[in-house]
């Protein structure tokens, strides 16, 4: 059993450093912009300078989920890794025959420099781990997280990050077919074995490829390996249409924009629908790539 | 409980599978090469010089993927070979890759702005692709499927993360190991950073100047006892610990004093319940930078109280694979322990003057290994150790 301490999510909508209600969410469209924290308030202006978007976006949501005790292990979801960085040093080595090519864009491009990052900033010794399994990075990166609670450790932080580039719009229809706008997420949350203040837990997480079975079908199985019945689920969140009569079904996809870590930004959606009802479940259902699908149940 | 190995395979600059990289290693002939102007800049690569249709052909693959997944699917097809693929064997696979596929977008990013073809193409960009695509190539489907990307420690963690999985009772088997090939992205990367010797590397030397690049896949199979019932697998070696610390001292570089490679071989011993001195030869990470050595030499002598056993860095060999370092090597490992060899530090004249450690420069063929311990550190600060251990 995994209790949630803290979450921090920065995104489209206002969510950062509030506890936001869930009808205060608006609609996104094409138009929707990241709404970013004072960063210089938090950061100092000079480390600041050089990071990028998803850069900044993670290490301020996992400054904002420290507790005083050293993080045990910080493990971090990310599909598409530091693009803009990764962008800005493709440019500069297909345009030019510059003998003195500047490495701070590739240093910042690879996908662990978010993990990497935070071990600095926190000056944090322990487990540091970076998954970018896609859509399902949030999922990979919870089930480790959860893992390392198993052994020997109490005190986690974990989180899933990525951000969009113009290009990604260029190429978009052949990515992912769909039809909500691009953006940029971050969503971290600290996870303990200890029982935390608004109680809320991970019940369980749980990943699949290429099914032998419907969407459906897994799902239900899911819902019953945790001894529950769809009657039980108060909320499910989905990013498309399930056959399923659940109580409360929402789309998520509308809330969070498209983005390969929006399921993270779900599950901080279903942790505010249990702070705001006071108990439930909540089951988020992420099939944003095809033949890849992810469930997460967490209650109150 | 026990992780057992029950199969590897692999592919570098010194050959395409196990046999050839075992003749190549115990012949002292490294596969580091200067393959001329175009070919990344005169700088001496451990470049497999076959192309990717080569390969595809060759091992009768399915489909055309980024380099990356194709190194990788060949070397887990050999780790795989014969393993029975069977409902009652919960199995995974997790593939560390550092360049996923930029050698894909590296050559179409400017032909798609140009509005020359089809972005499609771009599906093979994506980290988590490469994996799915050695998976589909294995025959695998719906099992459970990772990724990860912690530059040249991933393969590492991907076998430590897939032991802990079977440990934790979530996986009879897994298929661990890393991938990555050379891309122009990431050669200029490198170059940016300073931190190549043009000409061969010199692993623990004092006049060492930097790294050589290389490619290539190195992967494990690991199973439970349980699954080994079933699987009726022979093991070949044992993983007996493991341990992943960070430095937390700078985003490219590592800590003078060592301090996280300390951590992680300390912890990782503490794990196998080994004492220092039962380590019969360490595979070290040592790359040839300037830094990397000089560190790793510190913590050798700090973890080991001055003791320090048999060691050398295999990447005079085949050249820093990144990603897929922890993978070949953890290989190279098994080959160590299975055929009571240890190779050398080829290019080795000068200690180090600081820590004046030695390599092995000879192949030791008259002792018997028992334990190996081998790291793989990799730029985030992230330190990572494994023990493997004679069956």
């Amino acid at each position: 059993m995994c209790y949630i301490h803290k979450i921090s999510s920065i995104s489209h909508q206002d969510t950062f450093n509030k506890s936001f209600k869930l009808d205060e969410l608006e609609i996104l469209d094409e138009n929707s912009e990241l709404i970013s924290p004072e960063y210089k308030n938090i950061i100092n202006p000079s480390s600041l300078r050089r990071l990028s978007p998803i850069l900044r976006m993670s290490l301020v949501n996992a400054i904002n989920c420290s507790n005083e005790l050293e993080f045990d292990a910080i493990i971090v979801g990310t599909a598409l890794g530091c693009l803009l960085d990764t962008e800005k040093f493709l440019n500069i080595i297909l345009s030019s025959e510059s003998e003195t090519l500047s490495p701070t864009s590739f240093i910042q491009s690879t996908h662990n420099t978010i993990g990497g990052q935070i071990s600095l900033y926190l000056k944090n010794h322990a487990y540091n781990m970076t998954f970018t399994q896609n859509s399902l990075s949030f999922e990979v990166s919870l089930i480790d997280g959860i893992s390392c609670l198993n052994e020997d450790k109490n005190n986690v932080l974990i989180g899933a990050s990525d951000e969009k580039i113009d290009f990604l719009n260029l190429i978009k229809q052949s990515l992912l077919k769909h039809k909500y706008p691009l953006t940029n997420i971050s969503t971290f949350l600290n996870l303990q074995k200890s029982k935390s203040e608004n109680e809320i837990k991970i019940l369980d997480v749980y990943i699949s490829y290429s099914f032998k079975d419907t969407i459906e079908n897994e799902v239900i199985n899911f819902i019953a390996k945790n001894n529950l019945t769809i009657k039980d689920i108060d909320l499910c969140y989905s990013n498309e249409n399930i056959n399923i009569p659940f109580k409360n079904i929402e789309n998520f996809l509308k809330y969070s924009g498209l983005n390969l870590s929006a399921s993270a930004f779900a599950f901080h959606m279903g942790v505010q629908f249990l702070t705001q009802e006071n108990n439930g479940i909540v089951l988020i259902i992420n099939t944003i790539c095809k033949n890849q699908l992810g469930l997460i149940l967490i209650e109150k | 409980m026990t992780i057992f190995i029950t199969g590897c395979g692999v592919n570098s600059s010194l050959g395409l599978n196990y046999e050839e990289n075992l003749t190549a290693l115990i012949n002292k002939k490294s596969g580091i090469k200067n393959f001329g102007e175009n070919i990344f800049f005169n700088h001496n690569v451990g470049k497999i010089d076959f192309s990717n249709e080569e390969l595809i052909k060759k091992y009768d693959l399915k489909e055309y993927g980024s380099r990356t997944a194709i190194l990788g699917a060949i070397a887990a097809k050999e780790a795989f070979m014969e393993h029975v693929i069977s409902d009652e064997i919960r199995t995974g696979l997790i593939s560390g890759t550092s360049v996923g596929g930029m050698d894909i977008t590296e050559k179409n990013y400017l032909p798609f702005k140009n509005n020359l073809i089809d972005p499609s193409i771009f599906n093979l960009h994506v980290s988590g692709n490469t994996s799915n695509y050695i998976a589909n190539e294995l025959g695998l489907t719906n099992i459970y499927i990772n990724t990860l990307s912690t530059a040249c420690s991933s393969a590492a963690n991907a076998i430590m993360i897939g032991a802990r999985m079977i440990q934790q009772n979530i996986l009879d088997r897994v298929i661990v190991g890393g991938t990555d090939c050379l891309t122009d992205f990431t050669f200029n990367g490198f170059k940016s950073l300073m931190i190549f010797d043009k000409e061969w590397c010199k692993p623990f030397d004092e006049n060492r100047n930097g790294l050589n690049l290389g490619e290539g896949a190195g992967f494990l199979i690991l199973e439970s006892e349980k699954s080994i019932e079933k699987s009726k697998k022979n093991p070949i070696a044992k993983l007996s610990g493991w341990n992943s610390s960070s430095d937390a001292y700078h985003q490219t570089a590592s800590s003078p004093d060592g301090i996280g490679a300390i951590m992680s071989m300390t912890k990782a011993l503490n794990m196998a319940k080994l004492n220092p001195d039962q380590i019969d030869y360490i595979s070290a990470h040592g790359t040839s930078t300037p830094n990397n050595d000089q560190s790793e030499s510190v913590a050798f002598i700090n973890t080991f109280k001055n003791k320090v056993p048999h060691f050398s860095s295999t990447k005079s060999y085949t050249g820093h694979t990144l990603a897929a370092s922890g993978g070949i090597e953890g290989v190279f490992s098994i080959m160590s322990l299975k055929h009571d060899l240890l190779f050398p530090n080829l290019n080795f004249k000068s200690p180090i003057i600081e820590t004046n450690l030695t390599p092995i420069t000879e192949v030791i063929k008259d002792k018997k290994i028992n334990h190996i311990l081998s790291n793989s550190f990799g730029f985030g600060g992230n330190n990572s150790t494994l023990i493997f251990s004679k069956i």
